[in-house]
């Protein structure tokens, strides 16, 4: 067992360390540029009212939606690129042959692979939330150097005006408040979870594909219906009666064979600033968890039986 | 007292029973025979040569062999163990055909990526990876990455990450494939030197004078059937004719006396011939440029 685990290891360190040493991370610096010019940009957009308090708070949402935003579609293209290509660029290089001559399992080979992406997503979703974060911050200086220019804070007739003192108090709270809301924390936890479902789809589909690119669009499109199939299931079960014993049970097989993305729209609760609480965000975790041993599973024993 | 059938067994390295592999081609309603009906038999510590011409079986047996591909009739044994199990994969090494390996780890990263994979670590794998370094002769390739080698240092690095956990059995798939007439003297040798070492090597070939001048025992395929088979000495010993070599050239007196006493021994005149042996290309190549500098390492090509 602890031979297994250490083999896996191996081969998802290896992956890591292949994806960083072929410049997979540089994507990162083209997020952080969007990132970085978008708050820029934001904030020259909002020059004129800066003397309304609440355009702060639009440009931080702002910030925190379009942050989160690109998270996610930054790291759906690195989840969906990186694992579409890792069983065949290790048939086409034969590297697979090596490593499965060795005494190592295919199941462990396969779950070493995975471990990698997972490990390669972990390090881009908090280097993104490390780009992010100190986005945010600055918008939080920012913020509050606006505050004080608008009340002159520090000035003696701010001082003496117990008004205006509890205005700025409030505001800088509101933006304090705002831009170090412990619910990001949420909120890019659902999204690296969201990544990892991404990065299952597509292992499963390269197990018996024969090219990256039909993984890549197989995954994409399992993805889009992820995100519909729960609208489709409320509009076609409020049929009631009249949906056919057919189209109720095409959803219900929908539901059952594809993890339901559209769950995790609940990101933009907490980025609209509505409370989640953590239960509700563990109970989809759990739900990923459960999908992601499924699409494991079945990819071991696809994999177990594919000739290479 | 051991019975005799399991004495016997335990020296069989590798063997194949009715060994058969097809390949069905959906789309032509047809079916491609890649090894039909193999029977082998290895002794541990017998240097095999696998030959034959392009998709003849030779790959399809080791792959069989290492269990990275399942037969659809018959089966293979690694001493006697089946050969995708953990046992038998631990005592067999595999160099594949034009191999590639990882271009982005140095040698010594590679090696050590292996050993990990094999359960060697710490001391006893720096110790290991020495000693392989030293033993392939890659020292200028420890710390370069893989994708800047050329193709005999790709194949030395590939020998030495098969022999990385010590195994019994090496199975080396066309090992001097693309390397220079140097290079593939020098995996000639290493051969000969794990033939010394007790290890049992599986290699196929298209070289036939090194295969030649390694292998114990040869089996040709042709068309997925294996059609010969046997010790190299009884399958290339011509009958009814006798070699005799003097190291020095006969004047033609000498000659004619020898014919003289030829005649007496009762041998016909016009069934006697005297030639001067010759040198084999690959031996003078290797005379002529054996001891010369190497040539300047070659730059990473950025890929």
């Amino acid at each position: 067992m602890i031979s297994s685990l250490a083999r896996i290891l191996t081969i998802g360190r290896n992956t890591l360390t292949e994806a960083v040493r072929q410049k997979v991370l540089n994507i990162l610096l083209i997020f952080a540029i969007v990132l970085v010019g978008s708050s820029v940009t934001v904030s020259q957009l909002a020059t004129p009212g800066l003397d309304s308090a609440g355009i702060f708070d639009a440009q931080i949402k702002f910030v925190k939606d379009f942050g989160c935003g690109a998270i996610g579609l930054f790291g759906f293209f690195i989840a969906l690129l990186s694992t579409a290509q890792l069983i065949p660029q290790e048939l086409h290089n034969r590297t697979i042959y090596t490593i499965l001559a060795k005494p190592v399992r295919r199941a462990e080979f396969l779950l070493g692979k995975f471990f990698g992406v997972v490990l390669l997503l972990a390090l881009c979703v908090a280097l993104m939330s490390l780009a992010f974060a100190a986005t945010l911050y600055w918008q939080e200086l920012r913020g509050i150097a606006a505050a004080d220019k608008i009340y002159n804070a520090g000035s003696p007739a701010f001082a003496a005006n117990p008004g205006a003192v509890q205005a700025y108090n409030q505001e800088v709270a509101g933006i304090v408040q705002q831009v170090r809301d412990p619910q990001i924390v949420e909120a890019i936890l659902l999204l690296f979870t969201k990544l990892i479902m991404t990065a299952g789809i597509a292992l499963l589909i390269s197990t018996f594909a024969t090219s990256s690119i039909f993984t890549i669009v197989t995954t994409f499109m399992i993805y889009l219906i992820g995100h519909m199939e729960s609208t489709a299931r409320e509009v076609w079960l409020a049929r009631g009666a009249e949906a056919s014993i057919w189209q109720s049970g095409l959803v219900g097989l929908i539901s059952l064979l594809i993890p339901d993305m559209n769950s995790f729209t609940i990101v933009d609760e907490i980025l609209a600033g509505n409370k989640v609480p953590w239960s509700h965000a563990l109970n989809l975790l759990g739900y990923a968890d459960v999908y992601l041993i499924v699409l494991l599973g079945v990819s071991i024993v696809v994999f177990d039986y594919r000739e290479i | 007292m051991m019975d005799s059938s399991i004495a016997v067994a335990t020296t069989i390295a590798a063997e194949t029973v009715g060994l058969t592999k097809r390949y069905p081609l959906t789309w032509k309603r047809k079916v491609l025979v890649a090894l039909d009906d193999l029977n082998l038999q290895i002794k541990a510590g017998e240097v095999y040569g696998l030959l034959g011409p392009n998709g003849s079986g030779k790959s399809t047996t080791i792959k069989l062999l290492l269990g990275l591909i399942v037969p659809s009739e018959g089966e293979a044994r690694i001493f006697g163990l089946p050969p995708e199990s953990l046992e038998a994969r631990r005592r067999v090494g595999f160099l594949p055909e034009n191999p590639y390996f990882y271009g982005f780890l140095n040698g010594d990263e590679t090696l050590r990526f292996y050993g990990k994979l094999c359960g060697v670590t710490g001391a006893k794998l720096d110790a290991r990876i020495d000693e392989l370094i030293d033993l392939v002769g890659l020292q200028n390739g420890r710390e370069r990455p893989l994708r800047s080698y050329s193709k005999g240092m790709l194949q030395r690095i590939g020998l030495a990450q098969a022999m990385i956990h010590d195994p019994e059995i090496l199975f080396l798939d066309e090992p001097t494939a693309g390397v220079d007439p140097l290079g593939s003297a020098q995996i000639r040798d290493l051969i000969l030197r794990l033939k010394k070492m007790g290890k049992t090597v599986i290699f196929s070939s298209h070289l036939l004078e090194q295969v030649q001048e390694v292998a114990d025992r040869v089996a040709i395929f042709s068309l997925g059937k294996k059609v010969l088979e046997g010790s190299l000495e009884a399958l290339l010993a011509e009958d009814h004719s006798t070699q005799i070599n003097i190291p020095a050239e006969l004047s033609a007196d000498q000659q004619e006396r020898l014919r003289q006493a030829l005649r007496q021994a009762g041998i016909k005149d016009g069934d006697v011939r005297f030639t001067r042996p010759h040198l084999s290309l690959e031996q003078l190549y290797l005379r002529t440029v054996q001891g010369r500098p190497e040539p300047a390492a070659k730059k990473p090509s950025g890929k």
